[in-house]
């Protein structure tokens, strides 16, 4: 039994975590979906590479597209049934991808797992998550293996359970219902990696968790202070090791590597129970949602299907939200579908977002404050509004930025800080520098 | 089903505005109004309402004027004018019912030329309160200086300020006859409107600080270093110490036109060496002219918060500590060196 208090890191805000609508709700099955869509760019990284033709029949967990390149994923039928087309269609955030549409014959037959595993050693291990298509399923979608092959010494494993997003409670219902799924995932992780050393960083909001996980001798957790954003990869390592990832570095070269808790659900079942990743649990929630539930979702299912099946929108519903309200972007229509990456679907009404407009800013100071990264987010802002976007790096430091969103949300102003802070990073990567 | 709302993230924001944060302002304010209005009966309230009146009409008319719609006028108004014409108000001396036109022309120097002309709310470079009182005190310096009269309530050590203020009969070398008691409630206390009572101005510090508008270390800073340099100044007597920061506009000063968030460092750090610099200013200030100079030394060091702000900032998250920069700095000097030789 082992419980570590979390290091302060100075910056991050409190805010109110809205948690309760979804927190009591077990983890529902959806039934699948007529029609899926599954993207092909799931995750960071080169686009899968379809290997399945439109008019092929698939089974459940089969092999639809593979990894692009050494930084990309497979990606598995999530339903049975035949290959519709295979096109661009929109992603949540506005751009567009290709994806593979299947239409759903509900025999749910699965004709070939992943071969059962003759030994279990780190390499194996590796190679079954790479297979498998898992990816990072906090949010970034990073494919797990290429990050459990870090190129510096690695000592320690950190498995992120924060979830410091408002509203999300998908990886706390999951913590909560297959703890021990979760453990076996874990050390599976912690052998694939060579390490002995491995965290769990929980936050406080969630003692359940925090006492289920330190019933097990071999992981150390951690009991995290409730304040956004605990879950950046930077800050959890912080907390939990007191090492600081330097600028432009990688975790692995604070010697650490950073899994969420879904994605170490994920590794377990793809090596002990041979299933690929075509599923994921994910949240949906807001008062703008008639009956808020965690959903075990197939990939690629519908967005206004899953409303429908929590029981609809209620009519003064202002805003539909792809993940977290802190930096999940806002969707303009429910025609969209879910990916390995996709933890929440938000419905908000009026009075749960801000919809007032900026105004002047006051130089109050407050965003510099609770900057996690201690960056310049007025200076950012200010620049970018003056199109002078060498001058936002230099003294606001926007290159540096995690986009964690804290400043906009602390700012009495109401700026568009985040927006502005975007904008800068684009131009200056279009710059060339 | 209504407009469905596409926006940048984050799209939960926390509930402070900037009209709370100025409402909490004026009503940090309101302690140090009341005991000038007690101490100083109708005159007090005269001068408040009109700079109050011509503050806020000086940005209506400027709006009207750049034709922005009436409705968007009172819609965006966000309290930063009565909060201007209250500090400039209660930094004027309780000036005589016929000298109407100082409170009302200040109201419109500060609010027309130092906040709109510069493009309003959060524009300005320097303090409107200040740099109106600043104006007032340069334009119409006789009145100014001629205005000061007794409180309503006497000392309670009995004693009565000779000279015009408490702070130029200090300054001039004379040491204080009213008690520190006498300072601190503001009894038998010439001065301006507001800056009388330190107790009042306590409570409205308190209060921002319990709103956390401002940090408690802001003022006290100003305060203590203006002190300590003060005394050092005047012959390392440290009895002047209290009598020192309690006489004059600067505890006044320090709680509310110093920690002004538009002309100060937005970070903490560039904000910390800020208000050292301005107590050592005021306190050299003082010394050299032998009048009160809270405002003039604010005015300056307004100017310098731009530097101040860019090139003064806290290193991110995650940068090679100080210390390993500085070892490494003097490992290459060392080299560079060995290369000579």
């Amino acid at each position: 039994m082992k419980i570590t208090k979390g290091k302060r890191f100075s910056g991050g805000t409190h805010i109110p975590d809205r948690k309760e609508l979804t927190a009591d709700i077990p983890i529902e099955i959806m039934p699948s979906p007529d029609i899926v869509a599954i993207s092909l760019s799931q995750h960071i990284g080169k686009p899968s590479v379809p290997v399945v033709n439109a008019g092929d029949m698939v089974s459940v967990g089969q092999l639809i597209a593979a990894e692009g390149g050494f930084v990309g994923a497979n990606v598995y039928s999530s339903v049975s049934g035949k290959v519709a087309a295979i096109e661009e269609r929109y992603n949540p955030n506005g751009t567009k991808s290709n994806y593979i549409v299947i239409e759903n014959d509900k025999n749910d037959w699965s004709a070939q797992p992943l071969p059962e595993m003759e030994d279990k050693t780190a390499g194996s291990i590796l190679q079954r998550i790479r297979l498998a298509g898992i990816v990072g399923m906090g949010g970034a979608g990073f494919p797990a293996a290429v990050k459990l092959m870090p190129k510096q010494a690695v000592d320690c494993l950190i498995i992120n359970g924060a979830e410091c997003e408002p509203y999300l409670t998908c990886d706390y219902r999951l913590m909560k219902e297959k703890t021990d799924e979760i453990h076996t995932g874990i050390m599976l992780l912690a052998k694939a990696l060579k390490v002995n050393k491995v965290y769990i960083g929980i936050e406080r909001n969630k003692p359940d968790c925090i006492k289920a996980f330190s019933e097990y001798d071999d992981i150390t957790v951690v009991d995290l202070k409730k304040r956004y954003p605990m879950g950046s990869e930077k800050h959890l390592i912080y907390s939990c090791t007191g090492r600081k990832v330097g600028l432009g570095k990688l975790p692995a070269d604070a010697g650490a590597v950073v899994q969420n808790v879904a994605t170490a659900y994920a590794v377990y079942e793809a090596v002990e129970l041979n299933k690929p990743l075509y599923e994921r649990v994910m949240t949906v929630s807001g008062k703008g949602i008639i009956h808020p539930k965690n959903l075990l979702v197939r990939n690629g299912t519908p967005l206004d299907m899953i409303i429908t099946y929590c029981g609809g929108m209620r009519d003064d519903s202002a805003m539909m939200i792809a993940g977290g309200p802190m930096m999940g972007p806002t969707m303009l229509s429910s025609n969209l579908y879910t990916t390995k990456t996709t933890s929440g679907l938000l419905v908000t009404t009026s009075d749960e977002v801000d919809m007032s407009g900026p105004t002047p800013c006051i130089n109050c100071g407050r965003c510099a404050e609770a900057c996690p990264m201690r960056l310049q987010p007025m200076l950012i802002d200010f620049y970018a509004q003056a199109n002078d976007f060498e001058k936002a790096a230099k003294y606001g430091g926007v290159k540096n930025c995690i986009n964690c969103g804290t400043c906009a949300y602390v700012c009495p102003a109401k700026r568009s800080i985040v927006q502005s802070i975007m904008l800068s990073k684009k131009k200056l990567a279009e710059g060339g520098k | 089903m209504q407009k469905i709302i596409v926006s940048d993230t984050p799209h939960v924001r926390s509930k402070l505005t900037t009209k709370r944060i100025m409402l909490d302002v004026i009503i940090a304010i309101v302690p140090a109004l009341v005991a000038g209005i007690v101490f100083f009966g109708g005159r007090a309230a005269f001068n408040v309402a009109i700079a109050v009146v011509s503050c806020c009409l000086t940005e209506w008319i400027w709006l009207l004027i750049k034709k922005v719609p009436v409705k968007d006028i009172f819609k965006k108004f966000d309290f930063t004018s009565i909060v201007t014409g209250l500090l400039l108000a209660l930094s004027l001396p309780p000036l005589d019912y016929k000298y109407f036109y100082i409170p009302l022309l200040s109201g419109i120097f500060a609010v027309g030329v130092v906040k709109m002309l510069f493009g309003g709310t959060g524009k300005n470079v320097v303090n409107p309160a200040v740099t109106g009182r600043v104006f007032a005190f340069i334009s119409f310096l006789g009145a100014m200086t001629s205005g000061w009269i007794q409180p309503a309530f006497g000392s309670i050590s009995g004693e009565v300020v000779t000279g015009a203020t408490v702070l130029t009969d200090m300054l001039a070398g004379v040491r204080p006859t009213l008690s520190n008691l006498d300072l601190f409630l503001g009894t038998g206390v010439t001065g301006c409107i507001g800056e009388t009572s330190k107790v009042a101005i306590l409570i409205g510090y308190i209060y921002l600080v319990v709103r956390r508008v401002i940090k408690w270390q802001w003022p006290v800073i100003v305060v203590g270093v203006t002190g300590l340099v003060g005394v050092l100044l005047n012959g390392c007597d440290f009895t002047l110490f209290l009598p020192y920061i309690l006489s004059g506009g600067l505890i006044y000063g320090a709680v509310f036109m110093a920690t002004d968030y538009v002309t100060s460092p937005a970070n903490n750090l560039a904000r910390y060496i800020y208000y050292v610099l301005m107590g050592v200013i005021i306190a050299l200030l003082r010394k050299g002219t032998g009048i009160e100079t809270v405002s003039f030394a604010i005015l300056l060091m307004n100017l310098i918060v731009p530097l101040l702000s860019l090139h003064v900032r806290p290193r991110p998250f995650g940068s090679v500590p100080f210390g390993v920069l500085v070892k490494e700095k003097f490992a290459k000097l060392g080299k560079k060196g060995g290369k000579a030789e």
